[in-house]
Protein backbone atom coordinates (compact mmCIF):
# COMPACT_ATOMS: atom_id res chain seq x y z
CA UNK A 1 0.00 0.00 0.00
CA UNK A 2 1.61 3.52 -0.96
CA UNK A 3 0.60 6.60 0.64
CA UNK A 4 0.29 9.58 -1.11
CA UNK A 5 2.31 12.24 0.48
CA UNK A 6 -0.07 15.41 1.23
CA UNK A 7 1.13 18.48 -0.20
CA UNK A 8 0.13 21.96 1.55
CA UNK A 9 -2.06 24.26 -0.05
CA UNK A 10 -0.08 26.93 -1.69
CA UNK A 11 -0.01 30.30 0.79
CA UNK A 12 0.20 32.91 -2.00
CA UNK A 13 0.94 36.48 -0.24
CA UNK A 14 0.36 39.24 -3.21
CA UNK A 15 0.26 42.59 -2.92
CA UNK A 16 -3.28 43.62 -2.21
CA UNK A 17 -3.02 41.38 0.74
CA UNK A 18 -0.04 43.06 2.22
CA UNK A 19 -1.88 46.31 1.34
CA UNK A 20 -4.92 45.18 3.77
CA UNK A 21 -2.29 43.88 6.28
CA UNK A 22 -1.06 47.78 6.03
CA UNK A 23 -4.69 49.54 6.09
CA UNK A 24 -5.34 47.21 9.12
CA UNK A 25 -2.29 48.22 10.92
CA UNK A 26 -2.81 51.69 10.13
CA UNK A 27 -6.73 51.58 11.59
CA UNK A 28 -5.37 50.03 14.83
CA UNK A 29 -2.56 52.18 15.24
CA UNK A 30 -4.69 55.16 14.58
CA UNK A 31 -7.09 54.01 17.34
CA UNK A 32 -4.62 53.52 19.97
CA UNK A 33 -3.41 56.92 18.84
CA UNK A 34 -7.34 58.59 19.50
CA UNK A 35 -8.04 56.27 22.34
CA UNK A 36 -7.32 57.55 26.21
CA UNK A 37 -6.92 56.08 29.39
CA UNK A 38 -10.39 57.91 30.28
CA UNK A 39 -12.07 56.35 26.91
CA UNK A 40 -10.84 53.11 27.72
CA UNK A 41 -12.16 53.01 31.25
CA UNK A 42 -15.64 55.01 30.27
CA UNK A 43 -16.09 51.74 27.60
CA UNK A 44 -14.71 49.36 29.91
CA UNK A 45 -16.74 50.77 32.31
CA UNK A 46 -20.60 50.67 30.31
CA UNK A 47 -19.27 46.73 29.46
CA UNK A 48 -19.12 45.83 32.77
CA UNK A 49 -22.56 47.71 33.96
CA UNK A 50 -24.17 46.11 30.89
CA UNK A 51 -22.79 42.56 30.94
CA UNK A 52 -23.54 42.54 34.77
CA UNK A 53 -27.61 43.78 33.81
CA UNK A 54 -27.82 40.85 31.13
CA UNK A 55 -26.93 38.65 33.78
CA UNK A 56 -29.24 39.49 36.11
CA UNK A 57 -32.00 39.49 33.47
CA UNK A 58 -31.03 36.28 32.00
CA UNK A 59 -31.15 34.68 35.17
CA UNK A 60 -34.18 35.88 36.36
CA UNK A 61 -37.23 33.04 35.82
CA UNK A 62 -39.94 35.72 36.76
CA UNK A 63 -38.69 38.15 33.85
CA UNK A 64 -38.45 35.17 31.44
CA UNK A 65 -41.95 34.30 31.80
CA UNK A 66 -43.09 37.70 32.20
CA UNK A 67 -41.58 37.98 28.76
CA UNK A 68 -43.43 35.35 27.37
CA UNK A 69 -46.57 36.28 28.85
CA UNK A 70 -46.04 39.77 26.49
CA UNK A 71 -46.12 37.27 23.42
CA UNK A 72 -49.42 36.69 23.99
CA UNK A 73 -51.54 39.08 21.70
CA UNK A 74 -54.30 39.98 24.23
CA UNK A 75 -51.80 40.94 26.75
CA UNK A 76 -50.25 43.29 23.96
CA UNK A 77 -54.04 44.30 23.46
CA UNK A 78 -54.52 44.65 27.15
CA UNK A 79 -51.18 47.18 27.78
CA UNK A 80 -51.74 48.60 24.70
CA UNK A 81 -55.34 49.55 26.16
CA UNK A 82 -54.48 50.25 29.95
CA UNK A 83 -51.65 52.81 27.93
CA UNK A 84 -54.46 54.49 25.98
CA UNK A 85 -56.63 54.80 29.08
CA UNK A 86 -53.96 56.68 30.89
CA UNK A 87 -53.83 59.22 28.52
CA UNK A 88 -57.19 59.57 27.94
CA UNK A 89 -57.40 59.93 32.22
CA UNK A 90 -54.71 62.30 32.02
CA UNK A 91 -56.33 64.27 29.53
CA UNK A 92 -60.23 64.16 31.48
CA UNK A 93 -58.69 64.97 34.75
CA UNK A 94 -56.51 68.18 33.58
CA UNK A 95 -60.26 69.53 32.64
CA UNK A 96 -62.31 68.12 34.89
CA UNK A 97 -63.20 70.31 37.96
CA UNK A 98 -61.73 69.69 41.14
CA UNK A 99 -64.75 66.95 42.92
CA UNK A 100 -66.47 68.91 46.11
CA UNK A 101 -67.30 66.30 47.95
CA UNK A 102 -70.04 64.50 49.30
CA UNK A 103 -72.61 61.80 49.42
CA UNK A 104 -74.34 63.80 46.54
CA UNK A 105 -71.85 63.83 44.44
CA UNK A 106 -70.59 60.63 44.77
CA UNK A 107 -74.23 59.11 43.96
CA UNK A 108 -73.60 61.15 40.88
CA UNK A 109 -70.58 59.47 39.73
CA UNK A 110 -71.59 56.18 40.61
CA UNK A 111 -75.12 56.93 38.33
CA UNK A 112 -72.47 56.73 35.24
CA UNK A 113 -72.74 53.87 32.92
CA UNK A 114 -68.89 54.64 32.17
CA UNK A 115 -67.93 54.40 36.50
CA UNK A 116 -70.48 51.16 36.51
CA UNK A 117 -68.41 49.62 33.67
CA UNK A 118 -65.41 50.43 35.39
CA UNK A 119 -66.45 49.47 38.53
CA UNK A 120 -67.32 45.73 37.08
CA UNK A 121 -64.18 45.23 35.00
CA UNK A 122 -62.05 46.72 38.63
CA UNK A 123 -63.55 43.91 40.15
CA UNK A 124 -63.89 41.12 37.77
CA UNK A 125 -59.73 41.91 37.60
CA UNK A 126 -59.25 41.62 41.13
CA UNK A 127 -61.06 38.16 41.19
CA UNK A 128 -58.61 36.64 38.71
CA UNK A 129 -55.89 38.60 40.04
CA UNK A 130 -56.37 36.62 43.55
CA UNK A 131 -56.92 33.30 42.08
CA UNK A 132 -53.76 33.69 40.25
CA UNK A 133 -52.08 35.02 42.94
CA UNK A 134 -52.80 31.96 44.84
CA UNK A 135 -51.83 29.21 42.50
CA UNK A 136 -49.10 31.16 42.03
CA UNK A 137 -48.13 30.53 45.92
CA UNK A 138 -49.81 26.92 45.80
CA UNK A 139 -46.97 26.50 43.31
CA UNK A 140 -44.28 27.90 45.62
CA UNK A 141 -43.33 31.19 43.53
CA UNK B 1 -26.30 23.10 54.64
CA UNK B 2 -25.46 26.60 56.38
CA UNK B 3 -22.32 28.23 54.23
CA UNK B 4 -20.89 31.29 56.46
CA UNK B 5 -18.67 33.27 55.03
CA UNK B 6 -16.64 35.82 57.06
CA UNK B 7 -15.38 39.02 55.71
CA UNK B 8 -16.34 41.01 52.56
CA UNK B 9 -13.35 41.33 50.38
CA UNK B 10 -12.61 40.24 47.08
CA UNK B 11 -12.13 36.69 47.82
CA UNK B 12 -15.02 36.31 50.23
CA UNK B 13 -17.28 38.05 47.78
CA UNK B 14 -16.50 36.16 45.21
CA UNK B 15 -16.72 32.70 46.67
CA UNK B 16 -20.33 33.88 48.03
CA UNK B 17 -21.54 34.92 44.66
CA UNK B 18 -19.89 31.62 42.63
CA UNK B 19 -21.20 29.62 45.70
CA UNK B 20 -25.36 31.44 44.94
CA UNK B 21 -25.13 31.31 41.40
CA UNK B 22 -23.89 27.15 41.61
CA UNK B 23 -25.92 26.35 44.53
CA UNK B 24 -28.97 28.34 43.37
CA UNK B 25 -31.91 25.44 43.50
CA UNK B 26 -30.71 24.25 46.54
CA UNK B 27 -30.91 27.99 47.39
CA UNK B 28 -34.41 27.84 46.55
CA UNK B 29 -35.20 24.42 47.99
CA UNK B 30 -34.35 25.69 51.17
CA UNK B 31 -31.22 23.23 51.39
CA UNK B 32 -28.42 25.84 51.42
CA UNK B 33 -28.07 29.09 53.35
CA UNK B 34 -25.33 31.50 52.36
CA UNK B 35 -24.68 34.28 54.99
CA UNK B 36 -21.72 36.66 54.51
CA UNK B 37 -20.53 39.00 58.25
CA UNK B 38 -18.52 41.58 57.05
CA UNK B 39 -16.95 44.71 58.86
CA UNK B 40 -18.00 47.23 56.73
CA UNK B 41 -20.94 47.84 54.16
CA UNK B 42 -18.41 49.25 51.89
CA UNK B 43 -16.32 47.11 48.99
CA UNK B 44 -13.08 48.80 48.36
CA UNK B 45 -11.18 48.08 45.03
CA UNK B 46 -7.65 48.14 46.87
CA UNK B 47 -5.63 48.27 43.65
CA UNK B 48 -7.30 51.04 42.92
CA UNK B 49 -5.02 53.23 45.40
CA UNK B 50 -2.23 53.22 43.45
CA UNK B 51 -3.73 55.66 40.73
CA UNK B 52 -5.14 57.59 43.54
CA UNK B 53 -1.32 58.28 44.43
CA UNK B 54 -0.63 59.64 41.23
CA UNK B 55 -3.89 61.65 40.50
CA UNK B 56 -5.11 59.02 37.83
CA UNK B 57 -8.61 58.07 39.75
CA UNK B 58 -10.72 59.63 42.28
CA UNK B 59 -10.75 57.88 45.69
CA UNK B 60 -15.02 57.52 45.26
CA UNK B 61 -14.23 55.40 42.05
CA UNK B 62 -12.96 52.67 44.45
CA UNK B 63 -15.96 51.75 46.25
CA UNK B 64 -19.28 50.17 45.83
CA UNK B 65 -22.40 49.19 48.31
CA UNK B 66 -21.06 45.67 49.42
CA UNK B 67 -24.90 44.53 49.11
CA UNK B 68 -25.27 45.73 45.67
CA UNK B 69 -21.78 43.25 44.69
CA UNK B 70 -23.60 40.42 46.44
CA UNK B 71 -26.54 37.80 45.02
CA UNK B 72 -29.91 38.88 46.46
CA UNK B 73 -30.10 35.22 48.04
CA UNK B 74 -27.02 35.85 50.51
CA UNK B 75 -27.80 37.15 53.83
CA UNK B 76 -25.20 39.81 54.25
CA UNK B 77 -25.06 41.17 57.75
CA UNK B 78 -22.57 44.25 59.13
CA UNK B 79 -21.33 42.59 62.50
CA UNK B 80 -17.57 41.50 62.35
CA UNK B 81 -16.68 38.20 63.85
CA UNK B 82 -15.03 38.53 67.47
CA UNK B 83 -14.66 35.03 68.50
CA UNK B 84 -13.85 31.87 66.21
CA UNK B 85 -15.03 28.49 67.99
CA UNK B 86 -14.53 25.92 65.67
CA UNK B 87 -14.57 23.17 67.57
CA UNK B 88 -18.05 23.79 68.50
CA UNK B 89 -18.94 25.55 64.43
CA UNK B 90 -19.55 28.60 65.54
CA UNK B 91 -19.09 32.38 65.50
CA UNK B 92 -19.55 35.04 67.69
CA UNK B 93 -19.84 38.58 66.53
CA UNK B 94 -18.81 41.75 67.72
CA UNK B 95 -22.71 42.60 68.65
CA UNK B 96 -23.10 39.55 70.71
CA UNK B 97 -25.11 37.48 68.20
CA UNK B 98 -23.79 34.02 67.87
CA UNK B 99 -23.81 31.83 64.14
CA UNK B 100 -23.62 28.27 63.62
CA UNK B 101 -22.28 26.78 60.30
CA UNK B 102 -21.88 23.56 58.71
CA UNK B 103 -19.08 25.21 56.54
CA UNK B 104 -16.89 28.26 57.21
CA UNK B 105 -15.01 30.45 54.66
CA UNK B 106 -12.48 33.14 56.54
CA UNK B 107 -11.35 35.86 54.19
CA UNK B 108 -10.68 38.44 56.46
CA UNK B 109 -7.76 39.86 54.54
CA UNK B 110 -4.84 42.02 56.23
CA UNK B 111 -3.44 45.09 57.30
CA UNK B 112 -0.15 47.21 56.88
CA UNK B 113 2.15 47.04 60.09
CA UNK B 114 3.95 50.46 59.90
CA UNK B 115 3.60 50.84 63.36
CA UNK B 116 6.24 48.18 63.90
CA UNK B 117 9.00 50.38 63.14
CA UNK B 118 10.04 53.47 64.38
CA UNK B 119 9.63 56.60 62.85
CA UNK B 120 7.55 54.81 59.76
CA UNK B 121 4.19 56.00 60.28
CA UNK B 122 5.25 60.22 60.54
CA UNK B 123 7.91 59.69 57.52
CA UNK B 124 6.56 58.01 55.18
CA UNK B 125 4.10 58.32 52.64
CA UNK B 126 2.12 55.25 51.92
CA UNK B 127 -1.29 54.22 49.84
CA UNK B 128 -2.39 51.30 51.26
CA UNK B 129 -5.40 53.51 52.59
CA UNK B 130 -7.70 56.52 50.73
CA UNK B 131 -6.76 58.99 53.39
CA UNK B 132 -2.54 57.64 52.79
CA UNK B 133 -3.10 57.54 49.03
CA UNK B 134 -4.69 61.43 48.76
CA UNK B 135 -1.89 62.64 51.04
CA UNK B 136 1.13 60.70 48.84
CA UNK B 137 -0.50 62.41 45.62
CA UNK B 138 -0.52 65.74 47.21
CA UNK B 139 2.92 66.00 48.60
CA UNK B 140 4.04 64.05 44.98
CA UNK B 141 2.23 67.25 43.32
CA UNK B 142 3.91 70.05 45.63
CA UNK B 143 7.76 68.21 45.23
CA UNK B 144 9.42 70.16 42.92
CA UNK B 145 12.83 68.18 42.97
CA UNK B 146 15.34 66.44 45.67
CA UNK B 147 15.39 62.77 46.35
CA UNK B 148 12.79 60.12 46.59
CA UNK B 149 13.89 56.68 48.66
CA UNK B 150 11.46 53.89 48.12
CA UNK B 151 11.58 51.27 51.14
CA UNK B 152 9.96 48.14 51.51
CA UNK B 153 8.43 45.74 54.45
CA UNK B 154 8.43 42.06 54.37
CA UNK B 155 5.99 40.09 53.62
CA UNK B 156 3.92 43.13 51.65
CA UNK B 157 0.43 43.20 50.18
CA UNK B 158 1.09 42.38 46.55
CA UNK B 159 4.88 41.65 45.58
CA UNK B 160 4.48 43.97 42.00
CA UNK B 161 3.74 47.21 44.27
CA UNK B 162 7.17 48.49 44.79
CA UNK B 163 8.40 48.29 41.22
CA UNK B 164 5.17 49.63 39.72
CA UNK B 165 4.93 52.76 42.29
CA UNK B 166 8.65 53.52 41.06
CA UNK B 167 8.03 53.10 37.30
CA UNK B 168 5.13 55.56 37.96
CA UNK B 169 7.40 57.92 39.93
CA UNK B 170 9.28 58.60 37.03
CA UNK B 171 6.90 59.09 34.97
CA UNK B 172 5.05 61.44 36.57
CA UNK B 173 7.78 63.41 37.11
CA UNK B 174 8.47 62.59 33.14
CA UNK B 175 4.66 64.67 32.34
CA UNK B 176 5.51 67.31 34.97
CA UNK B 177 9.40 68.10 33.03
CA UNK B 178 11.11 68.22 36.13
CA UNK B 179 12.24 64.01 36.07
CA UNK B 180 16.24 65.81 35.98
CA UNK B 181 15.50 67.55 39.32
CA UNK B 182 14.36 64.22 40.98
CA UNK B 183 16.46 61.05 42.12
CA UNK B 184 14.92 58.02 42.95
CA UNK B 185 16.55 55.39 45.06
CA UNK B 186 14.58 52.29 44.97
CA UNK B 187 15.55 49.99 48.38
CA UNK B 188 14.80 46.75 48.44
CA UNK B 189 15.25 43.76 51.42
CA UNK B 190 16.90 40.65 49.52
CA UNK B 191 19.87 40.67 47.32
CA UNK B 192 18.49 41.55 44.25
CA UNK B 193 15.69 44.04 42.66
CA UNK B 194 12.80 41.70 43.53
CA UNK B 195 11.56 38.38 45.09
CA UNK B 196 10.83 36.53 41.59
CA UNK B 197 13.56 36.21 39.97
CA UNK B 198 11.91 37.22 36.60
CA UNK B 199 10.56 40.43 37.46
CA UNK B 200 14.29 41.22 39.09
CA UNK B 201 16.05 39.93 35.88
CA UNK B 202 13.71 42.41 33.80
CA UNK B 203 13.09 45.01 36.00
CA UNK B 204 16.58 45.70 36.42
CA UNK B 205 17.46 47.25 32.98
CA UNK B 206 14.57 48.95 32.90
CA UNK B 207 15.95 51.25 36.33
CA UNK B 208 19.06 51.35 34.64
CA UNK B 209 17.69 53.29 31.42
CA UNK B 210 15.21 55.20 33.62
CA UNK B 211 18.14 56.10 36.01
CA UNK B 212 16.62 54.85 39.10
CA UNK B 213 19.14 53.95 41.59
CA UNK B 214 19.10 50.78 43.44
CA UNK B 215 20.26 49.40 46.83
CA UNK B 216 19.92 45.63 47.88
CA UNK B 217 20.17 44.00 51.42
CA UNK B 218 17.98 47.00 52.54
CA UNK B 219 16.00 45.99 55.55
CA UNK B 220 14.28 49.30 57.34
CA UNK B 221 15.22 49.17 60.90
CA UNK B 222 14.32 52.91 61.41
CA UNK B 223 13.16 56.46 60.15
CA UNK B 224 14.39 59.47 61.40
CA UNK B 225 11.71 61.60 60.58
CA UNK B 226 13.50 64.81 61.98
CA UNK B 227 16.71 64.62 59.96
CA UNK B 228 14.72 62.69 57.09
CA UNK B 229 17.17 59.73 57.02
CA UNK B 230 16.33 56.46 56.79
CA UNK B 231 17.94 53.37 58.68
CA UNK B 232 18.54 50.02 57.87
CA UNK B 233 19.26 46.63 59.59
CA UNK B 234 22.27 45.84 57.44
CA UNK B 235 24.16 49.53 58.89
CA UNK B 236 23.13 51.90 55.76
CA UNK B 237 21.50 55.02 55.78
CA UNK B 238 19.76 57.01 53.11
CA UNK B 239 18.72 60.04 53.28
CA UNK B 240 15.98 61.37 51.72
CA UNK B 241 13.45 64.24 50.67
CA UNK B 242 10.87 62.33 50.45
CA UNK B 243 10.28 58.75 51.19
CA UNK B 244 7.76 56.48 50.50
CA UNK B 245 7.32 52.82 52.17
CA UNK B 246 5.67 49.82 50.96
CA UNK B 247 4.68 48.61 54.83
CA UNK B 248 5.19 44.98 56.09
CA UNK B 249 1.27 43.64 56.73
CA UNK B 250 0.07 40.75 58.99
CA UNK B 251 -2.99 38.96 58.95
CA UNK B 252 -5.80 40.70 60.61
CA UNK B 253 -5.93 41.22 64.62
CA UNK B 254 -8.80 38.83 65.04
CA UNK B 255 -7.32 35.67 63.77
CA UNK B 256 -3.98 36.28 65.69
CA UNK B 257 -6.31 37.07 68.62
CA UNK B 258 -7.99 33.61 68.88
CA UNK B 259 -4.45 31.87 68.14
CA UNK B 260 -5.83 30.44 64.54
CA UNK B 261 -2.12 31.36 62.88
CA UNK B 262 0.77 33.22 63.80
CA UNK B 263 0.87 36.66 62.27
CA UNK B 264 -2.88 36.30 61.26
CA UNK B 265 -1.66 33.71 58.71
CA UNK B 266 -4.03 30.70 59.09
CA UNK B 267 -1.90 27.51 58.19
CA UNK B 268 -4.00 26.47 54.77
CA UNK B 269 -3.70 23.70 52.63
CA UNK B 270 -1.77 24.65 49.40
CA UNK B 271 -4.41 22.79 47.38
CA UNK B 272 -7.86 22.00 49.52
CA UNK B 273 -7.07 26.06 50.25
CA UNK B 274 -8.68 24.36 54.14
CA UNK B 275 -7.31 25.63 57.34
CA UNK B 276 -5.06 22.91 58.83
CA UNK B 277 -7.03 20.40 60.96
CA UNK B 278 -10.64 21.53 59.93
CA UNK B 279 -11.98 20.31 56.59
CA UNK B 280 -14.94 22.20 56.98
CA UNK B 281 -13.25 25.49 57.25
CA UNK B 282 -11.93 26.87 54.06
CA UNK B 283 -9.58 30.04 54.20
CA UNK B 284 -8.82 32.75 50.85
CA UNK B 285 -7.06 35.32 50.05
CA UNK B 286 -4.73 37.12 52.10
CA UNK B 287 -5.88 35.58 55.28
CA UNK B 288 -3.72 32.02 54.24
CA UNK B 289 -0.35 31.19 54.88
CA UNK B 290 0.17 30.22 51.18
CA UNK B 291 3.52 30.92 49.29
CA UNK B 292 1.61 33.24 46.66
CA UNK B 293 1.14 36.35 45.94
CA UNK B 294 -1.37 38.25 48.35
CA UNK B 295 -3.10 40.07 46.02
CA UNK B 296 -6.68 40.02 44.79
CA UNK B 297 -5.88 38.04 41.67
CA UNK B 298 -4.93 35.07 44.04
CA UNK B 299 -7.72 35.57 46.03
CA UNK B 300 -9.58 35.49 42.92
CA UNK B 301 -8.59 32.03 41.73
CA UNK B 302 -8.41 30.57 45.19
CA UNK B 303 -12.02 31.67 45.60
CA UNK B 304 -13.33 29.73 42.33
CA UNK B 305 -11.91 26.76 43.29
CA UNK B 306 -12.97 27.15 47.04
CA UNK B 307 -16.59 27.68 45.85
CA UNK B 308 -16.76 24.66 43.36
CA UNK B 309 -15.77 22.47 45.91
CA UNK B 310 -17.83 23.86 48.28
CA UNK B 311 -20.66 23.20 45.94
CA UNK B 312 -19.54 19.70 44.86
CA UNK B 313 -19.65 18.41 48.29
CA UNK B 314 -23.60 20.10 48.70
CA UNK B 315 -24.42 18.19 45.62
CA UNK B 316 -22.45 14.69 45.43
CA UNK B 317 -20.47 14.76 48.88
CA UNK B 318 -16.85 15.20 47.58
CA UNK B 319 -14.63 18.05 46.18
CA UNK B 320 -13.87 18.10 43.03
CA UNK B 321 -10.79 20.24 41.79
CA UNK B 322 -7.68 21.68 43.69
CA UNK B 323 -5.81 25.32 43.37
CA UNK B 324 -2.73 25.03 41.69
CA UNK B 325 -1.16 28.23 42.81
CA UNK B 326 -2.46 30.45 39.74
CA UNK B 327 -1.84 33.99 40.29
CA UNK B 328 -2.34 36.80 37.47
CA UNK B 329 -0.43 39.95 38.35
CA UNK B 330 -0.74 43.00 35.86
CA UNK B 331 2.39 45.20 36.08
CA UNK B 332 2.04 48.58 35.37
CA UNK B 333 5.64 49.69 33.81
CA UNK B 334 4.61 53.94 34.03
CA UNK B 335 1.78 55.60 33.25
CA UNK B 336 1.22 54.45 30.08
CA UNK B 337 2.25 50.89 29.15
CA UNK B 338 1.81 47.74 31.29
CA UNK B 339 2.88 43.82 31.28
CA UNK B 340 1.69 41.08 32.81
CA UNK B 341 3.05 37.54 35.07
CA UNK B 342 1.07 34.96 35.21
CA UNK B 343 2.26 32.24 37.61
CA UNK B 344 1.61 28.60 39.82
CA UNK B 345 3.33 26.97 42.21
CA UNK B 346 5.49 25.07 39.59
CA UNK B 347 5.88 27.41 36.78
CA UNK B 348 7.42 30.67 37.38
CA UNK B 349 6.34 33.98 35.49
CA UNK B 350 7.80 34.46 32.11
CA UNK B 351 7.09 38.17 31.60
CA UNK B 352 6.86 39.72 27.81
CA UNK B 353 7.94 43.60 26.64
CA UNK B 354 5.39 46.25 28.32
CA UNK B 355 2.70 47.86 25.77
CA UNK B 356 -0.17 50.28 25.81
CA UNK B 357 -2.59 47.30 25.01
CA UNK B 358 -1.05 45.45 28.20
CA UNK B 359 -1.92 49.04 29.89
CA UNK B 360 -5.27 49.84 28.61
CA UNK B 361 -6.17 46.00 29.60
CA UNK B 362 -5.51 46.73 33.21
CA UNK B 363 -7.47 50.23 32.91
CA UNK B 364 -10.40 47.92 31.48
CA UNK B 365 -9.88 45.65 34.17
CA UNK B 366 -10.11 48.55 36.81
CA UNK B 367 -13.73 48.84 36.09
CA UNK B 368 -14.51 45.00 35.34
CA UNK B 369 -13.53 44.17 38.52
CA UNK B 370 -17.13 44.72 39.50
CA UNK B 371 -17.93 41.97 37.10
CA UNK B 372 -15.45 40.10 38.63
CA UNK B 373 -16.29 40.17 42.09
CA UNK B 374 -20.13 39.49 41.26
CA UNK B 375 -19.12 36.37 40.47
CA UNK B 376 -18.90 36.81 36.02
CA UNK B 377 -16.26 37.37 34.81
Amino acid sequence: MTIEKETPPEVTVNASNLEGLAELGTIVAAAKDAMTDDMVSRLASAFSEGITLLDRLTRNDGLVHLLQELDRPENQHFLICLSNAFTAASRDIAIAPPAKGGVVGLCKLACKPGTQEGLRLVSLIGEHLSESMRELHRRGG
Amino acid sequence: MRILVVGGGTGGTIVANNLARRLAPEIRARKAWITMLSASDQHMYQPGLLYVAFGQMMPDELYRDQRSLLESCIDFQVDPVDEFQLDQNKVKTKSGKTHDYDVLVIATGSRTMSQKIPGLEEGAETFYTEKGAVKMFKKLRNFEGGKISIVVGVPHKCPIAPVEVTFSLHDYFKARGIRDKVEIKYNYPINRIHSIENVARWAKPEFDRMGIKCETLFNVEEVDVENKVVKSMEGSEDHYDLLISIPEHHGMEVIEKNELGQDGWIPTNRHQLTMEGHENVYVVGDTTNLPVSKTGSAAHFEAEVIAENIASIVKIGTPVTEYDGKVYCFIEAGHDKATYAMFNYQNPPDLQSPNKSMHWFKMSYNKMYWTSVRGLL
